[in-house]
């Protein structure tokens, strides 16, 4: 059968390589294989071979009938997070060479002021392999000093001698004028051709240099191991029979044809997590619900995002650990809280849980390797987790070993060891709260209206009790939440977004040049759809615009109207500005003149329908799936707790808490304040006594 | 001042404690995204001069995460003398807007317009928050506040004395209006204003949130807690400090208007058991020229330098715990406390900068494995002309031409960190931006070799800062600029920062321009500013070689003073450390 008619997600995380593949049903089907670190491909055709032998098919067959294939990776994220990445070299404009080196005097972020003894900054590229080129253009665009190429030729040919894998090509005002850093680019390929090249005006084609030069600086880091990567993943999927479309999921909650992002592998950072916003707005919309909070609790880190109104957020000013990104991309906010976690006592004698991991490896004392005290121990001790059923029972973990390592905490507090446990999961539960009243109160929104849909391992185990800590009333727990990235790619309509620098003044604004440039973005759009063999009618086009008071230094982002735009749809523009500056800000000044910055496009066309495996019906009365019953600890007292079998739940069934459910990839804690009930896909739904 | 209140409280488990204290960390650093993303005002809205902070209703500091340290850290005294002044007028919806260092104010220079809003629960006056920053005018004979010669301090500008701004939710706008007035560009200092204002309106929704969420009495005990837990973590970190007497001292080019002598401030330090004294007795007097620095001032810049001495870890926790276990002793009439009309203009960075110096370089004398050098002196000038591109008037101010951070014991100085007095909180600009913004168009920002202060731990690197002025003539204030005569401290051996030059070069000629100067700027003129990085920590002859060599392939350090200062010969051409021939050089004394 070479019909193609599957459509494949991929996640490869740090720790598993989750598949999600829709058949010619509409139905959604599990797999979850082992991530290989040294060669990821591997790992993603691990995945692939257990899809084909659950559709009974060879993998050939298997790959075949795939139509559409989306990719998330951390190999980007991680190759930039343990310095991994390729031996880089820089060519600038003469004098300015530094730019990257002096940033903007920011310490790193998070750094108290009060704190002097910090490592100083270490740029991606040290200043030895950075190298001035005279060449000059200026805010105009105007070019007063050509591309010396002689010049040019020589620097590549002393990165080259060097053993530079990769170039950023980074020119000031490209972003108003490539022309130099163009040529620059060509004299790269023409002198050493085997040398990854990218440059800043593709990367990010905006002014202000610190920025746009230390995105592009990432991505020429990040890109030759990606490149390597994606052109060995893409020729083995061929070899396999692939001939569908791959797209790869970006750093902005949208996708890109594989070979289009090899040149700016920048926007593969996030590449992943940035899907899971996507799962939470299908979620919501088959539940109803508008405003949600998306979680996510792994092994190290606790994500988190905002969506409101089936939108998902998106920022311009990341950071990840020293380096600033300032593509656009999902606004996830991520803190050092996970399974992983490890607790410790600071000077102020209060007890820290995170932001160190103990990863993998050693991972938890209960695996038996480390001896730090983290989260996942607490968990085990609190009778959350189960011993005995640790990853559906794949992995054999010792509880007297969480019990140990609580003991020098214990003694400090002089309190018992599950106190300290207990101590542990309020610690880490506070902070991961007080990541969602950032992140929700920076955009004004009231967090207890808000729906909080749980995924990753451990967030069905937390996000109770962060709920209950917040004031959330309801909690989602969806049957994907193991695999909540991959599931986002499903969901999310597959879309692309393009930006072009327009500045002038709203009021006396040049509508047909307006329009030429809204023109062009939608022809880009609509050619680049064609190409992947999705009509024009299939794509829709979304139209939004940067805009800020004559002055200020920072744009809102505002939606504009389609078609011919007239001076009524900008002035109704300007409005909305208004609006959302008050929102936003508290205040709105409408006697002071507004500009334009940043015109933008999003095109996007509707995922494909898709239905999640539905569970059989049952009564209120869950007692059939009850396993057995565990003493867990809720709020210092041991409770004796029902303990049920996720496998055996029907959907109407009514759980009160306190009770654990079991399922094989994680454990759903429901705390005494709230109930559960199951609707037919199995999603829980924690609601508020 | 430890105690909010005297009522016993019910017991707050740690965990409260923890979520309160960052919660109110939080909302200070969201008031500063606030500005940043509403401001028009370069310096507050790109650059962080600005100060935003939480205080109890009694003007116990309670958060102070983010700011200059000059702005706000000595706000306590300012909230008490508002409180005072207008007892029984206080309400909710209030805002009081200030910038005088006299008359109650207590604040650096008039530039720093403060706002603070009283915050009520429930009909209670519980706390004050303020949001202080630098705006682009305060009036006076010239633009931008930091001019010399000043006949004294209502010829720098106009001065707010805490006044009501906003009554009951109400702008009072014939108020408004007055200060307006009084002001260049009050187009954009009102944009600035309600950026200032909406900082302290989110404040106030987000300290209700936290009221309605744990409850009046649980809120105001995690406070008491908090501010416990840091007195005892500091006078903790204080007892480890050998007692005895330390003393340093620090110079400013001059005054202003005495040219060409330096002003001293001296310090002596006083470590006892758990409690530290900062006496600045010894300081040279009050000055006609405008370095001049009001009580509160000296307060913020040396309570910072010493923080900087404590563990690193309470970094993110100091209150009033912190400023219960140490005294700031400023005998009135000194240069460390100057009294009205004298002028302040510069002295947020001097003597603002001698300050924090004489108190780093003293502590670093007890607590060596904590030494701090002295950062790169703050380099700024304020030009201001015509823009002919819009015919509009413009002031330039920026932290670019900074140098760099100085060394801690352990670490080389932070890279492009300007101004010692912001610790990091100020930023510098894009090229692009201040090319687009104003009509200067930039030659040459790069790393300087050779010039920053060795050590074991050398200062992050000088600079290179040079552009042509393609606007009108105009006129160029240095007012805080600094460091052409004094250098700053290297500490336990470490080397001083190298001294620093500004020119105008016209006509192919260079003609020095002096700190403290006000200078015409012609048009097509080139502004040059070699500015040096900070101090070193250690002595340079026990630098890794390794670090030398990556410091001479980097070009920021030549191979002559590899040798000549690090003690590292290293072959020129092929790049290789010579290791008999260091070890030679460096076993000779």
């Amino acid at each position: 059968m070479s019909r193609k008619s599957k459509r494949v997600c991929v996640d490869v995380g740090g720790t598993f390589t989750d598949c999600l593949v829709m058949d010619e049903t509409g139905f959604l089907q599990k797999f979850k294989a082992s991530t290989t670190p040294s060669d990821p491909s591997q790992g993603f055709m691990d995945a692939m071979r257990k899809a084909a032998r659950f559709y009974k098919l060879s993998e050939k067959e298997f790959i075949g009938q795939i139509e559409v294939l989306v990719h998330g990776t951390t190999l980007a994220t991680n190759t930039l997070l343990t310095g991994r990445g390729a031996k880089t070299g820089m060519l600038t404009t003469k004098n300015f060479r530094d730019i990257l080196e002096i940033r903007r005097a920011i310490k790193p972020v998070n750094v108290s002021l009060y704190n002097m003894f910090i490592p100083p900054n270490r740029p991606l590229i040290p200043r030895c392999r950075r190298l001035g080129i005279d060449e000059r253009t200026l805010y105009t665009g105007e070019i007063t000093t050509p591309l010396d190429e002689r010049e040019t030729a020589g620097a590549v040919g002393a990165l080259k001698d060097q053993g530079v894998e990769s170039i950023a090509v980074c020119f000031l005002h490209s972003y108003i004028n490539p022309a130099n850093e163009r040529r620059a680019a060509a004299i790269c390929n023409e002198v050493a051709p085997d040398i990854f090249v990218t440059t800043s005006h593709e990367t990010l084609p905006v002014w202000r240099e610190f920025e746009r030069f230390n995105t592009t600086a990432v991505g020429a880091y990040v890109g030759p191991r990606v490149a390597r990567y994606l052109t060995s993943l893409e020729g083995v999927l061929k070899d396999s029979g692939f001939t569908g479309t791959f797209l790869m999921m970006l750093a902005n909650g949208l996708v890109q044809d594989i070979r289009e992002c090899i040149h700016r592998p920048v926007f593969l950072l996030h590449s992943g997590p940035a899907a899971a916003p996507s799962g939470a707005i299908h979620l919501g919309r088959s539940l109803g619900e508008e405003a949600l909070l998306s979680v996510d609790m792994g092994g190290t880190s606790f994500d988190v995002c905002m969506v409101n109104r089936g939108e998902v957020p998106t920022t311009t000013e990341h950071w990840d650990c020293d380096q600033r990104i300032a593509i656009k991309m999902v606004d996830i906010a991520s803190i050092g809280a996970g399974g992983g976690s490890m607790a410790k006592m600071d000077t102020l004698g209060l007890l820290r849980v995170g932001p160190e991991s103990a990863g993998a490896d050693p991972g938890p004392a209960c695996y038996g390797r480390g001896t730090d005290a983290t989260v996942t121990d607490a968990n085990l001790l609190l009778g959350y987790v189960p011993a005995d059923y640790f990853l559906g029972g794949e992995m054999k973990v010792d509880i007297e070993a969480s019990r140990r390592s609580m003991r020098p905490l214990a003694e400090r507090l002089e309190i018992g060891e599950s106190d300290v446990a207990e101590a542990i999961f309020r610690t880490v539960n506070a902070n991961m709260a007080d990541k969602i009243t950032e992140v929700s109160t920076k955009r004004g929104h009231d967090v207890r209206d808000c729906v909080m849909i749980a995924g990753g391992g451990g967030g069905p185990i937390h996000a109770g009790f962060i709920a209950e800590s917040l004031g959330i009333r309801k909690v989602v727990v969806p049957p994907v939440a193991a695999l909540y990235s991959a599931f986002g790619m499903f969901a999310m309509d597959i879309g692309q977004d393009y930006a072009r620098s327009y500045v002038g003044r709203a009021a006396d604004i040049d509508l047909d040049s307006l329009n030429v440039v809204y023109d062009q973005l939608e022809a880009e759009a609509l050619a680049s759809f064609k190409r992947h063999g999705v009509s024009a009618k299939k794509v829709s086009l979304k139209r939004s615009i940067d805009m800020r008071y004559v002055g200020q230094f920072h744009e809102v982002e505002i939606d504009m109207a389609g078609g011919r735009l007239t001076a009524k749809k900008v002035e109704a523009a300007v409005a909305a500005f208004g609006r959302k500056h008050e929102e936003l800000f508290t205040f709105k000044m409408p006697w002071k003149p507004v500009e334009i910055l940043t015109l933008r496009l999003k095109a996007t066309t509707a995922n494909a329908p898709f239905a999640l495996p539905s569970v059989g019906k049952g009564g209120k009365d869950p007692k059939a799936a009850l396993k057995r019953r565990r003493t867990c600890r809720f709020k210092g007292r041991d409770v004796d707790t029902p303990v049920y079998d996720g496998e055996k739940v029907l959907a109407g069934n009514v759980i009160h808490g306190p009770a654990v459910i079991e399922e094989t990839t994680t454990t759903v804690v429901i705390p005494e304040a709230f109930v559960c009930s199951v609707d037919k896909f199995k999603n829980y739904i924690l609601t508020r006594r | 001042m430890t105690k909010i209140s005297k009522i016993s409280k019910p017991k707050i488990d740690a965990t409260t404690v923890a979520t309160v204290w960052h919660s109110m960390q939080t909302i200070c650093w969201e008031m500063r995204h606030l500005v940043d993303r509403t401001a028009q005002n370069y310096l507050i809205g790109q650059l962080h001069d600005l100060s935003v902070g939480i205080w109890g209703a009694d003007g116990a500091t309670i958060a102070v995460p983010v700011g200059l340290p000059v702005q706000f850290l000595g706000t306590t005294f300012a909230v008490q003398d508002l409180v005072k002044k207008f007892e029984g007028n206080i309400h909710p919806g209030d805002v009081f807007l200030t910038n005088d260092p006299y008359h109650g104010g207590h604040n650096c220079h008039l530039p720093d317009w403060g706002f603070f809003r009283p915050i009520f629960y429930k009909g209670e006056l519980l706390f004050f928050t303020l949001c202080r920053g630098h705006q682009m005018d305060t009036g006076g004979s010239f633009p931008g506040g930091y001019f010399p010669n000043g006949y004294d301090i209502h010829a720098e500008g106009i001065c707010i004395p805490p006044t009501k701004v906003w009554d009951r939710g109400r702008e009072r706008t014939d108020v408004v209006d007055l200060i307006l007035n009084n002001v260049r560009f009050p187009d954009g200092v009102r944009i600035d204003l309600q950026a200032m204002i909406g900082a302290t309106v989110m404040c106030e929704k987000r300290l209700t949130a936290l009221l309605d969420a744990y409850g009046k009495g649980t809120v105001l005990a995690c406070v008491d807690e908090m501010l416990k837990r840091t007195e005892r973590a500091v006078r903790e970190e204080i007892r480890k400090i050998p007692d005895g007497v330390y003393k340093a001292e620090a110079a400013t080019d001059d005054d202003g208007t005495v040219l060409d002598e330096q002003v001293w401030v001296r310090v002596e330090i006083t470590v006892k058991g758990d409690e530290m004294t900062l006496d600045f007795s010894e300081s040279d007097g009050q000055r006609k020229g405008f370095i001049n620095s009001v009580y509160a001032a000296t307060y913020g810049n040396a309570i910072a330098a010493a923080i900087l001495y404590l563990d690193p870890a309470l970094a993110d926790y100091h209150n009033q715990g912190t400023m219960s276990a140490i005294k700031v002793v400023a005998p009135s009439g000194s240069v460390t406390n100057c009294q009205y009309p004298h002028t302040v203009g510069a002295s947020p960075v001097n003597v603002g900068n001698q300050i924090m110096e004489s108190v780093v370089e003293a502590l670093s004398k007890a607590v060596p494995h904590r030494a701090v050098a002295a950062w790169g002196k703050h380099r700024g000038d304020y030009v201001f002309a015509v823009d002919p591109r819009n015919g509009e008037r413009y002031v330039r101010t920026s932290f670019d031409y900074d140098g760099s951070g100085g060394a801690a014991w352990g670490f080389d100085g932070y890279q492009g960190s300007s101004s010692f007095t912001a610790l990091g909180a100020a930023h510098r600009g894009n090229v692009e931006e201040m090319e687009v913004r104003i009509p200067w168009r930039m030659l040459k920002y790069e790393f300087v070799a050779d010039f920053t202060g060795a050590g074991r731990w050398r200062g992050g690197p000088g600079i290179h800062w040079e552009a042509v002025n393609e606007g009108s003539a105009g006129q160029m204030a240095t007012g805080s600029s600094d460091g052409d005569e004094v250098m700053g401290c290297g500490v336990v051996g470490g080397l001083p920062s190298p001294v620093c030059r500004t020119y105008l070069r016209r006509d192919g000629e260079d003609i020095r321009v002096k700190p403290h100067r006000l200078v015409p700027v012609h048009e097509g003129d080139i502004l040059i500013k070699h500015s040096s990085g900070g101090g070193g920590a250690g002595n340079p002859a026990e630098r890794d070689p390794a670090m030398v060599l990556e410091d001479v392939e980097n070009e920021l350090v030549s191979v002559q003073a590899a040798r000549d200062v690090y003690k590292v010969v290293i072959d020129a051409r092929t790049l290789q450390i010579d290791q008999a021939a260091t070890a030679a050089l460096r076993s000779r004394k």
